[in-house]
């Protein structure tokens, strides 16, 4: 019933973050309301008993990533005289939430048409560093290990669309 | 050790585009000799796939990746028909960048890494290394259309594909999501074993299947998924469109095809919502082509025409003894032909691209005579007459539709063929029946010259071998 709750909790919070996300006319207060969808998704991961996973959201995503985005936000020094005039924005939000409506819908169709089953108690190791550690490096090896060719090309790419160029010879 | 040489051509690519890309921190190194580099590694790798073959369907390292990679003789093709298109790319780019001088160094290294993610894709049976593939395949071609910092065209370009393209992205891992919670496994060999003991009509794999669709149908341009098309081909560099057009299209209905293929029942389940998907694939494109003046734009709206057909041999597979040859045979017939425009149009272009419109073409035939013909070569392929691979490609992706008994897409695919007719022969008038309003003279270089023609041999060569062998 607790577990109940506080899942109810977060996970209206973290939705209400991500619309804060889209709605929210300053970087700033977008950021922020991230912040609220990262910790709220921590807590979830928590709900889940996978101890690592809800650290290293908090950590690495709600902390590190998020602070940098911050960091920027704020060197850049955004004032509200910055910022584009948007006309016809709530016309835009309007066309968005008439789009969603059918994806919702069918959504939540499959929701519920699962079929209902008993919490279990997990073993005691269970989402642990070992443990996962266990499951990324047998059976996901090559999932885990094409992923540093993927942050090999999104380093590339950053450099290459942002970096000083120079011309070619 | 079989499994290590089917993995060769993938690993030849990926540490030669590390090499690149380290050579590119010294300033001594020229950009001709990475662009040698880089298609002498293409090569390499062709000849390395083109060797080691393939028998049936083969798990890769069962024991270490888990059966997550399985190789058979359509990936084998599918590899094949990548790595030519990174190699011909290459040849292009060598050309094209002696006038467009906003190349780098790390160009090259970043094609290599796109068509490793391609390799990878093509040979993915699991769904979460399919995602990740496909976003390796997809951050490179993100950075190679947005490469040219100074044209707007190219910023609008990258702007749009990266956001709609990260859309795709969360779609593909929510439906990932979906059926790993109604099968328990992303294996598609798993979800294919699940949908024979139990229907494939339950609401998470229905959902789950209707999301990765999306995302798949998006990268391929499909109907409703085809909008930023034209803009993206249009803002992205000529040889960059070329690629994307045809060896990113070969990995997404590789991938797709080996998804379908694993279970009647799941095939059977979406024939009905494929077949509404090609056929307004097919004429949508047709309509979107009909409209445009600029040749870039024109291409890239056919191009979503041939996604089309090549999803009405997604429907006309077989489930049963499913090898794939149609959609490989098409995708080279396709690949061939139209990097074959591409390649010319990186040397007729001139700088920045000045040669674009249909009006550009007029009486090129009286000043380029061997240009002419070969751009009547690739047109009349991707139109479809024979003795050229389009016809063949089409013809068996028609006659594998009426071996399916999808009459009624048969016909609607002879339909419009006959309509892409309009488009291509209108370049084909412009270049031979009008007289040049105004003429410029490019300088064609040897690489782009040579590749033209080498597709030319290419396209007769695909046509003509089925009825050789």
């Amino acid at each position: 019933m607790f577990a109940e709750a506080l899942f109810f909790g977060f996970a209206v919070l973290s939705v209400l973050g991500a619309i804060g996300l889209l709605v929210f006319r300053h970087p700033m207060n977008g950021a922020m309301s991230l912040v609220v969808t990262m910790i709220s998704l921590a807590g979830l991961y928590a709900l889940l008993s996978a101890k690592l996973i809800f650290a290293l959201q908090l950590i690495v995503y709600a902390g590190a990533i998020m602070s940098l985005v911050l960091f920027i936000i704020m060197f850049l020094n955004i004032q509200e005289s910055d910022l584009p005039a948007e006309k016809g924005r709530w016309l835009y939000q309007l066309g968005g939430i008439i789009v969603i409506i059918p994806i919702a819908s069918f959504l939540i169709k499959i929701v519920k048409s699962i079929p209902g089953s008993k919490a279990t108690i997990v073993g005691s190791g269970f989402g642990g560093v070992k443990e996962v550690g266990l499951v990324l490096f047998q059976d996901w090896l090559l999932p885990f290990e094409i992923v540093s060719i993927l942050l090999l090309v999104a380093l590339l790419g950053a450099v290459v669309l942002a970096g000083k160029r120079r011309m070619s010879k | 050790m079989n499994d290590f040489l089917s993995l060769l051509p993938l690993l030849i690519i990926s540490s030669g585009a590390i090499l690149l890309m380290l050579l590119a921190a010294f300033e001594k190194n020229r950009l001709e000799t990475a662009a040698y580099l880089s298609m002498g590694v293409f090569a390499v790798a062709f000849f390395v796939q083109l060797l080691i073959g393939c028998g049936p369907a083969t798990t890769l390292f069962n024991d270490v990746f888990n059966g997550m990679l399985v190789a058979s003789n359509f990936t084998h093709a599918a590899g094949l028909i990548i790595l030519a298109c990174g190699f011909f790319t290459t040849m292009t780019t060598h050309s094209y960048f002696k006038v467009n001088t906003f190349c780098t160094l790390e160009f090259y290294a970043t094609m290599m890494f796109g068509a490793c993610g391609m390799l990878l894709l093509t040979l993915s049976q699991e769904l979460i290394t399919a995602f990740i593939s496909l976003e390796i395949m997809s951050l490179a071609i993100y950075v190679l259309v947005g490469y040219d910092r100074s044209n707007i065209k190219a910023a609008e370009a990258v702007l749009k594909y990266l956001m709609l393209g990260a859309f795709a992205g969360s779609f593909f891992t929510m439906g990932t999501a979906l059926i790993y919670g109604g099968v328990k496994s992303t294996k598609f060999i798993e979800i294919g074993a699940f949908c024979a003991d139990n229907s494939a009509t339950s609401p998470l794999l229905i959902g789950g299947a209707f999301f990765i669709f999306v995302a798949l149908l998006f990268k391929a341009a499909a109907f409703p998924f085809h909008a930023w098309v034209v803009d993206v081909y249009d803002g992205a560099s000529t040889p960059v469109t070329g690629f994307m057009a045809t060896a990113l299209k070969t990995a997404i209905f590789t991938v797709f095809a080996n998804f379908l293929s694993q279970n009647s029942g799941l095939h059977g389940s979406w024939v009905t919502f494929l077949f509404y998907i090609s056929v307004l694939t097919m004429f949508g494109g047709n309509l979107i082509a009909i409209g445009q003046n600029n040749l870039k734009r024109m291409l890239a709206a056919s191009g979503i025409v041939h996604s089309g057909y090549l999803l009405i041999a997604l429907v006309a597979i077989s489930t049963e003894h499913f090898t794939g040859s149609v959609i490989a045979y098409y995708l080279a017939a396709y690949a061939a032909g139209t990097l074959g425009m591409f390649a010319a149009l990186a040397y007729l272009g001139g700088e920045s691209e000045k040669r674009s419109t249909f009006d550009d073409f007029k009486g090129l035939a009286k000043v380029r005579p061997y240009s002419a013909a070969a751009i009547t070569v690739f047109l009349l392929s991707m139109a479809g007459i024979p003795p050229t691979a389009g016809f063949m490609g089409k013809f068996y992706v028609i006659t594998s539709a009426i071996s399916a008994d999808q009459m009624a897409l048969a016909v609607l695919g002879i339909v419009s063929s006959i309509l892409s007719m309009w488009y291509y022969l209108r370049l084909i008038i412009n270049m031979y029946f009008h007289e040049a309003t105004e003429s410029f003279e490019t300088q064609g270089s040897l690489f782009a010259t040579a590749c033209t023609f080498i597709l030319v041999f290419c396209v007769f060569a695909i046509g003509i071998y089925p009825i050789i062998i």
